[in-house]
């Protein structure tokens, strides 16, 4: 099917707040206007050009239902069309992507945020599980994550070293990023003393909820053209789910992340993944990273870890991605954020003058669900 | 824009309580009915959009991970969009724009509540504000009253008008296979009934239910192969902040916003005249007075004297609720999705027995949260 | 919001508050079953009819849509993965005869723990929970012929399970929040913030105006007398409710505001309440003797109707 009638939709501006373990100071609201207040000046349009509010946060985060209703005010929603995607932002960007395309709207506000700070992030995770098998056997983010790092390593012969390369990058690109509050960077030699966690997982190599919230403006690409000097394209997008018990999926790789993957490069045109210059990924944890850059298709099963070398074309996570800094619901959104900026050039994480950029988002209980952007300038 | 139908659509045999099935089971009949009822099978499908109310509801936080196997959609796209009891109706609106920006030919969307399962005032009155408020709420009931009594007056939204929604809609109820509430009432009935929250008294208020409810939307190509679609001709869906200065407890701006879209984009400039149904989701009888008056089909003030000259009845003018509305059955994560699979099922001409003779063109509206989350939609037999 | 700014405050103040959610589950029949059975000792797998495959636990649906039959596995298996957190060991189990894993407890003494490892179930001495499989030790029992039989039973499935969800949040303050309930504890006042643009002040203070979308930090006070928008008498009651009824919930606009203030009035019988109120009337806070820690909204006892000043 012809797609000459969906427009082109581009990244006009995106911002975000600091990262942080606890924003203790500040209300959800806060952050929230913060960011798209941010957002909105970086591309010069008003927030009365804004069409329609796409919105990403947990109730259970919250502490509210419905708790989208209290932050209206904040996100600029009031009078405009909006709606909740109770998934991680990027799943919000997808839904604002498919409404330009579609000629519903020209200019669109995606919003994520959270305050882990708040309440428990255990809960939050075991509370996604179901009540009759897995929650009563006590599986959360941490379990989930460890019975995967074990799984992988098996399937790939790697040890924990690889976990501990991984982490270190991630750390030390986020101590450089001035949007991640972080008390210095720990280094090889931090991450594997640190606390085994999650066996075989390490304190420093799992990811870190922190408080935040991020906004990107989507346009049309009439108004991008106009409005963003450099417009990021958004060329792909794709998501995928998983089979929710944990142990029914493939163990050692992310299916539902190859599977969108395909999706989001098959409607980008895209046939050589491995020419992105930036892969921007939200990965629950080292070995958890190093599955989803396989899904992302970038290498083969086990050889993701070369991706970390200086001579690798593909930068992995300029910014630190999730392990260093995970603001649940808002993850994914940040790495659209970051990868948007660094592809606009307006923001400098040693990534200059590259082209092309493949996003990751997930959701869900050991990364159930997956959600892959492909951007290009 | 490009169009979308909606090729079939399902629900449950709505109960007080299902005591044979999980939320996933639950959610997973209504699919495979509106599978059915569209002559697929879920690998048709391409996208899933899962609504339900707010997931303190039932003790699942997101819930459509735990359905994703029931519902067959291992390794394709699933989310869940949610809008408290509108969900069903913002739910729909994404697939639309799934299908509308070209990311899918044909999205299956499921709704449903499994209510008998936790404390719904309990988890619903957490909508509040927990510095601001929360000590005094009753879920929603206890602002609508208050909203409701502001209203009375100035609009003559009585005691008694409201009490004939609660007549007309149980009465339709009864037609309604779907529905488990099925118990004629009399004015005098509803009028004696306990009050809860005065003036909503216990027959203002709907059942609570256990129910789901799914619809399958198409491209114009996916579509051919029906025989009998309902396009989308509009479909809006509004939001305005809480307790912003402008709100106002006698019209809803978000639903006049988004019945002045979803009219725009079906040529609709005279609701009551143009359309032949209209199904509307009534969280308490007080609002359906409101709806008269928000979605056009009368002026402001002039609901109770629509109501009472029966043009709103079955065999009315403009038939309202012919499905029971929430009166018949209350699954709240459903409901506003049942809205829309209703006006369908009515220009399809599939509704047997409370079947609007010759309809052609619905309207739906839902709308939740803070009585500040609203949609409309208008579907039509014809394509434009 | 630039880098650096002091994002470190931990002595802040917060807000507690705790969801004690009551809750009846429906299991269905796989669940049900398989949790009833574990009292009699006895784990429970589906399997399809069309493909042989059995699953553990069990799923109510099989791989061709049609319901699958319930079957009884051996309690033996061989992990296949495992991890150890502070909360304990849990591990994918493949017990003999079944397709796929079940994630469980590793319990007893399981130091040497490694996929492969041989595990047989632990059973709890009080066999009537839900609990009653207590996790997997480690064994020596070697791979048995896998003998998965069909299930038969006289015991019912547990067709409702009885739940609680625990949630706790410490909510911040933040600035607005802060200073409006710092002035209501210390000062007996209210105060909101005023919006540049349209000059609205708004209650509670907030950090920018719906409707203009600018920041609003100018805090000014507002006044404990206002207009009474609209109220009902609360005769409900329901699990977790706050306040006892009966109550009259009302929603002011305070003097001074544009914003509602949601509140309760009082100061008189309720059953008076036809007669004494009405929309649009002037009411007034009644404040409580004494103030809380960190003011709150019931430092105002209630709002009571102000003679005829309409």
């Amino acid at each position: 099917m012809s797609s000459s009638d969906l427009n082109r939709v581009a990244v006009v501006s995106a911002a975000q707040t600091q990262l942080c373990e606890s924003w203790n100071g500040r209300q959800h609201v806060d952050l929230i206007f913060s960011a798209v207040s941010d957002a909105l000046r970086g591309s010069g349009l008003d927030i009365a050009d804004v069409d329609v509010v796409i919105d990403c946060g947990s109730d259970v985060l919250d502490g509210r239902s419905i708790s989208n209703c209290g932050f209206l005010g904040a996100m600029g929603a009031h009078c405009k069309e909006e709606s909740r995607v109770e998934e991680d932002g990027l799943w919000g960007a997808a839904y604002a992507m498919n409404k330009i395309a579609a000629g519903g709207a020209k200019v669109a506000l995606v919003v994520a945020y959270s305050k882990p700070s708040e309440s428990s992030v255990a809960a939050y995770y075991s509370s996604i599980a179901e009540p009759f098998y897995q929650r009563p056997v006590g599986l959360d983010h941490l379990s989930a994550a460890g019975l995967m790092a074990n799984q992988y390593l098996a399937a790939t012969g790697l040890d924990e070293d690889a976990l501990v390369d991984v982490a270190a990058h991630d750390w030390e690109r986020a101590a450089a990023n001035e949007w991640v509050n972080t008390d210095g960077a720990p280094g090889k030699a931090d991450v594997a003393a640190s606390d085994l966690v999650a066996e075989p997982l390490r304190a420093f190599e799992v990811s870190r909820p922190v408080d935040g919230a991020v906004a990107v403006v989507l346009a049309a690409e009439d108004v991008a053209r106009r409005c963003a000097q450099v417009p990021v394209w958004l060329t792909g997008a794709g998501s995928a789910m998983d089979s929710h018990m944990l142990a029914e999926r493939k163990p050692g790789e992310l299916e539902a992340c190859a599977a969108a993957a395909r999706s989001a490069y098959r409607r980008a045109g895209i046939s050589e993944p491995g020419r992105f210059g930036i892969a921007e990924v939200s990965a629950g944890s080292a070995a958890a990273e190093l599955m989803t850059l396989e899904a992302l298709d970038l290498a083969v099963q086990g050889k993701s870890t070369l991706l970390y070398d200086a001579s690798s074309p593909i930068a992995v996570n300029p910014s630190g991605g999730a392990i260093p800094a995970d603001p649940i619901m808002a993850t994914g959104l940040v790495r659209l954020s970051e990868a948007a900026l660094q592809l606009a050039g307006q923001v400098d994480r040693g990534t200059s003058g590259v082209g092309s950029a493949v996003v990751h988002g997930a959701g869900g209980l050991g990364m159930q669900n997956h959600c892959v952007f492909t951007l290009e300038v | 824009m490009r169009n979308v139908a909606i090729v079939g659509a399902g629900q449950t045999h709505h109960a007080r309580r299902r005591t044979d099935v999980t939320q996933a089971g639950l959610a997973r009949e209504a699919a495979m009915r509106a599978l059915e009822d569209a002559d697929l099978t879920i690998d048709d499908i391409d996208s899933i959009v899962v609504c339900t109310g707010p997931v303190l509801f039932a003790a699942v936080n997101q819930p459509e991970k735990w359905l994703a196997d029931a519902l067959g959609a291992r390794l394709k796209p699933v989310v869940r969009v949610t809008s408290g009891g509108g969900t069903g109706l913002a739910g729909a609106l994404s697939g639309l724009n799934q299908v509308a920006g070209g990311a899918a030919e044909r999205v299956l969307v499921v709704a449903y509540d499994k209510l008998s399962e936790g404390a719904l005032q309990y988890s619903i009155s957490t909508l509040y504000d927990p510095f601001w408020g929360r000590e005094f709420a009753v879920g929603i009931m206890g602002f609508s009253a208050a909203y409701w009594r502001a209203r009375m007056e100035p609009l003559g939204h009585t005691e008694e008008a409201a009490a004939m929604v609660s007549v007309k809609n149980r009465r339709n109820a009864i037609r309604n296979p779907y529905a488990h509430f099925k118990k004629e009432v009399t004015v005098e009935d509803v009028l004696e009934s306990r009050p809860l929250c005065a003036p909503i008294k216990l027959l203002d208020v709907p059942p609570i239910s256990d129910g789901a409810c799914a619809v399958v939307l198409a491209s114009e190509g996916a579509a051919k192969s029906s025989p009998n679609p309902a396009w989308i001709r509009g479909m809006a869906y509004y939001c305005e902040a809480e307790n912003a200065t402008s709100r106002s407890m006698l019209q809803s701006e978000p639903l006049t916003l988004a019945a002045q879209k979803a009219y725009k984009q079906a040529s609709i400039t005279n609701p009551r005249r143009q359309a032949d149904v209209v199904e509307v989701q009534e969280p308490y009888t007080c609002f359906e007075l409101s709806y008269y008056e928000g979605l056009g089909l009368c002026r402001e003030g002039g609901a109770a004297e629509l109501l009472a000259s029966g043009a709103t009845e079955m065999d009315g003018e403009i038939p309202v609720n012919p499905s029971g509305g929430c009166m018949g059955a209350n699954p709240i994560g459903a409901a506003a999705l049942i809205r829309l699979a209703e006006v369908a099922q009515q220009v399809r001409e599939r509704c047997g027995d409370y079947q609007i003779p010759g309809a052609k063109v619905g309207i739906a509206q839902a709308g939740g949260g803070w009585a500040n989350l609203r949609g409309v939609a208008v579907v039509s037999s014809n394509r434009s | 919001m630039a880098a650096g700014l002091n994002t470190g405050i931990d002595e802040a103040p917060v807000f507690e508050t705790t969801l004690t959610m009551p809750y009846t589950l429906t299991t269905g029949r796989a669940a049900g079953t398989y949790l009833a059975e574990l009292a009699n000792q006895r784990i429970v797998g589906s399997r399809s009819s069309s493909s042989g495959k059995v699953v553990v636990p069990p799923s109510d649906y099989g791989d061709d849509g049609e319901p699958p039959e319930l079957v009884v596995v051996p309690a033996t298996g061989t992990v296949t993965a495992w991890t150890r957190t502070s909360a304990g060991t849990l591990a994918m189990i493949r017990l003999d005869g079944a397709d796929t894993d079940l994630v469980h407890r590793i319990v007893g003494d399981h130091f040497g723990l490694a996929n492969g490892c041989r595990v047989a179930a632990v059973w709890a001495s009080d066999a009537e929970t839900t609990n009653a499989l207590a996790g997997f030790e480690l064994t020596d029992a070697p791979v048995e012929e896998a003998e998965v039989v069909p299930l038969e039973t006289d015991t019912e499935p547990i067709a409702e399970l009885p739940y609680q969800l625990d949630l706790d949040y410490q909510h911040s303050y933040g600035l607005y929040y802060g200073r409006m309930f710092d002035e209501l504890a210390t000062q007996r006042r209210i105060v909101g913030t005023k919006c540049p643009s349209c000059q609205s002040v708004l209650i509670p203070a907030r950090g920018n105006c719906d409707v203009c979308f600018v920041p609003t930090a100018q805090v000014v006070d507002v006044a404990d007398t206002g207009t009474l928008l609209g109220f009902s008498v609360i005769n409900m009651e329901f699990v977790g409710q706050k306040r006892k009824p009966p109550y009259i919930y009302a929603e002011i606009n305070l003097d001074g505001s544009a914003t509602r203030l949601i509140h309760n009035v009082g100061g008189f019988d309720i059953d008076r309440t036809e007669e004494l109120l009405s929309i649009g009337m002037k009411v007034r806070a009644v404040w409580k003797e004494g103030t809380s820690a960190r003011g709150t909204l019931a430092d105002i006892d209630y709002f009571e109707p102000i003679g005829d000043q309409s």
